[in-house]
């Protein structure tokens, strides 16, 4: 899919700054996703691809500049604003986060019901249609413990999109995953981005990243490195540290010293 | 006073078990004063109860202000940890009567004084509890819109009382012994009681002090089997 | 209401010697009641993790037993029953005067209160702080003993020199904990009529009433001795088993209730 030049901007990063204590983490990112775009975010781990991810949602609070969404400033925000803007923002960690006392439907009936005041009918009947969309309209029933890595996963996606938003965020979805369930995760990733629901994916998946994404943005020591469509990022005119660092993720042998 | 000479292990006379059967397990029920290992079970429920209730109450307090608030409570607990809990009886049974200005049943200054001081054992382990979850599960609680006093209703507070479960059991064992201290003042749960009837009786110690530790004990198995069977249930 | 606090009943005359006795004999039972506690739980511990299947029944027996009865009813039963069972010859001597065995401020060691104060506070703590060096031991990845065995250790070698070293220090500090319940548990043998701190206290109340400043004065001696106890001996263990603050205690303040101090 090509990047539609007429959509509007839906997350505008304005030289935005995080550190930690006196660590910069993130050091003055201008970035812009579109409504409807597929962004993948890689770089090298500690280069603040997390951090990134997570000041959208405040996670993490910037230290300065600021984000907005859709036009809205982010910075500062909190309390109840903070809560509206993140029902807007869907969120899949890479350790999944299910709720391990609820079930797979009560986890993602939870935010519904107590954040939009769903009633308990309405939001169990939503849980099992998105269960249903990841492919487990079979497992509503059973417990986090109860079910493989990349069940867990798909049930966290569908948890994230039970609040109808505007935005997903992925932190490494599939880094956790044993090899052989990182297919049917990425299979469920595949059918998102082609609904045109906007996403910010970071992840290593450099064949998710090609098929898929409408830009990649190489991070490394929070700033941002490389910024194009997968074509020019994966091509001969990529930029040279981003090339090291694909080199090293293709044959880890070759880090040593990298 | 203490161990007659000549009588040993040989004489062992359970008849003085048989005729104060009744007064040691319930006391003197009849005449609607409930006493022996009754009293005991009615004293460690009330004081679980009330200590589970208060000392969760603190935990979510240090959880949710950290800083001063957390501090007095630590502070706070590890005082009343810090002393014997006879005293924490002493205290309560001489000023519970000034400040309430009425007649206080006798248990129930003892009752206060176990919850006050499990209270604080059960704010510790609830507070490990609510540190121990992954940070994760708050996050994606907070990450889906749901506040942080909501977070903490519907996320973190069902799982940390779900894992703490064995801890909360074996607080509850560990009431059913301290029951004992009401000894100290006269109050009749059945380590008074045992006393008594050593005292009255005078030639049988072994066999009633024998007797009410087996009480003691099958009443602590209990507890911790039911406790255990609780915490699987929930699972 | 209003209680106006009158110290002379309590810092002055009879009531301030009770006071001194009672801290004296308090120390005394702590300490003797922590050696034979130390010696006991060695012991207990020993079977606790034999290689054999016998002795660690027969320790969890045992451990079963003391933990879940009330130390209180453990004590009279030492006091009135076992004692009763010793020869007569053994109870005479323990009855009769020994001049030589009596502390400053008139406080006799031997004596039937003071034996069986001891021997009870002494066995039902080293149950406890067995346990709390087991769980040590159990803290410890099964990791480490693997490597040990496949070294070419023995089963006591390993737990001699590779797992009872790191145990011993991550289970330093509630084991003190439990050293310093014994001493607050001594308060239990007024039961007996050892005339410690909780004994003189009661003694001073039914005598001239001052109870506010009786209670007071007690709690306070009990607290000072738990800070300057805990003080020495964190001070004397392994580094980095003292100084932690009440936040980093509390983050191990450990499920089972076993690090809680039940009688
Ligand atoms: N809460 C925190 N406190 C202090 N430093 C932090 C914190 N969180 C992250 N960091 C540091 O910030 C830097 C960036 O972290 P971040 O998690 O964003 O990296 P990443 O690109 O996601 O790495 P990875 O691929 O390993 O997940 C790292 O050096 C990390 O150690
Ligand atoms: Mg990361």
């Amino acid at each position: 899919m090509t990047q539609d030049t007429l959509s509007p901007p839906l997350i505008e990063f304005r030289s935005v700054h995080k550190h930690y204590g006196t660590v910069p983490v993130i050091r003055g990112i201008d970035l812009t996703i579109r409504r409807g775009e597929v962004v993948v975010i890689c770089g090298p781990s500690g280069s603040g691809k997390s951090t990134l991810i997570r000041l959208v949602n405040g996670l993490e609070r910037l230290s300065a500049g600021d984000i907005l969404i859709d036009g809205q400033s982010t910075a500062g925000l909190d309390g109840a604003a903070l809560r509206r803007l993140r029902t807007r923002i869907g969120f899949v960690f890479q350790q999944f986060n299910l709720y391990g006392h609820l079930t797979a439907a009560a986890n993602i009936a939870l935010a519904p019901r107590k954040v939009l005041g769903l009633t308990d009918a309405e939001a169990f009947r939503a849980a099992a249609t998105l269960l249903e969309r990841v492919g487990l309209g079979d497992k509503g029933d059973r417990y986090p413990s109860q079910l493989s890595g990349g069940q867990q996963q798909r049930v966290a996606i569908a948890r994230a999109l039970a609040m109808r938003p505007e935005i997903l965020l992925f932190d490494e979805p599939t880094s956790a995953l044993d090899p052989e369930m990182i297919g049917e995760v990425l299979a469920v990733m595949r059918s998102l981005a082609e609904s045109k629901i906007t996403m910010v994916v970071v992840t290593h998946e450099m064949g998710f990243a090609r098929e898929l994404a409408d830009r990649v943005v190489f991070l490394d020591e929070g700033v941002v490195l490389d910024d194009a469509p997968p074509e020019r990022f994966f091509g001969a005119t990529g930029h040279p540290r981003a090339k090291r660092f694909l080199s090293q993720l293709l044959s880890p042998l070759h880090q040593v010293g990298g | 006073m203490r161990g007659r000479p000549g009588r040993g292990v040989m004489d062992f006379d359970p008849g003085v078990i048989t005729r104060n059967l009744s007064y040691l397990l319930w006391g003197r029920l009849a005449e609607g004063d409930p006493g022996g290992l009754l009293l005991t079970i009615l004293m460690a429920v009330s004081a679980g109860a009330l200590a589970l209730v208060a000392g969760v109450g603190f935990a979510l307090a240090a959880w949710r202000c950290p800083g001063t608030i957390r501090r007095l409570l630590f502070l706070s607990a590890d005082l009343i940890r810090g002393i014997p809990l006879i005293f924490i009886i002493f205290w309560l049974y001489f000023l519970l009567p000034a400040l309430l200005g009425g007649d206080v049943p006798g248990a129930a200054p003892v009752i206060l004084a176990l919850a006050w001081f499990s209270s604080a054992a059960v704010m510790y382990s609830t507070l490990a509890g609510l540190e121990a979850l992954p940070k994760g599960q708050r996050e994606a609680a907070l990450a889906s819109g749901l506040s942080e006093g909501q977070a903490l209703r519907w996320v973190l507070l069902p799982q940390t009382l779900r894992n703490v479960m064995p801890s909360y059991v074996a607080l509850l064992v560990s009431l059913v012994k301290d029951t004992s201290l009401a000894f100290i003042v006269n109050v009749t749960e059945l380590s008074t009681l045992a006393g008594q009837v050593n005292n009255r009786t005078q030639l049988y110690p072994m066999e009633i002090f024998l007797f009410t530790a087996a009480l003691y004990f099958l009443l602590c198995r209990a507890v911790s089997l039911a406790g255990g069977r609780l915490a699987r249930l929930r699972h | 209401m209003g209680f106006h606090l009158d110290w002379s009943g309590v810092l002055a005359g009879a009531p301030l010697h009770w006071l001194v006795t009672g801290l004296v004999t308090t120390l005394a039972v702590t300490l003797a009641a922590s050696l034979l506690a130390t010696v006991l739980a060695v012991g207990l511990l020993g079977l606790r993790v034999a290689d054999n299947r016998l002795a660690r029944g027969a320790a969890r027996t045992i451990v079963a037993l003391f933990r879940d009865t009330p130390l209180l009813v453990q004590i009279l039963f030492w006091y009135f029953a076992a004692f009763g069972l010793l020869p007569g010859g053994v109870r005479d001597w323990i009855n009769a005067d020994h001049p030589w065995a009596v502390l400053p401020a008139n406080v006799p060691l031997i004596s039937p209160e003071f034996l069986a104060a001891t021997w009870g506070l002494g066995v039902f703590s080293a149950v406890f702080i067995a346990e709390e060096i087991r769980a040590g031991l159990q803290a410890l990845s099964p990791g480490q003993r693997e490597a040990a065995l496949s070294q070419g250790f023995g089963h006591w070698s390993a737990l001699y020199h590779v797992l009872l070293p790191q145990a011993l220090a991550n289970a330093y500090q509630p084991t003190v904990g439990q050293y310093l319940n014994l001493m607050k548990l001594s308060s239990l043998a007024t039961a007996i009529g050892l005339a410690e701190i909780t004994y003189q206290v009661r003694q001073i109340e039914s005598f001239n009433a001052h109870a506010v400043e009786a209670f007071a004065a007690g709690t306070l001696l009990y607290l000072l001795l738990g800070v300057v106890l805990g003080r020495l001996l964190l001070a004397i263990g392994p580094s980095g088993a003292g100084g932690r603050t009440s936040e980093e205690r509390q983050a191990d303040a450990r499920p089972a209730g076993e690090g809680r101090h039940g009688l």
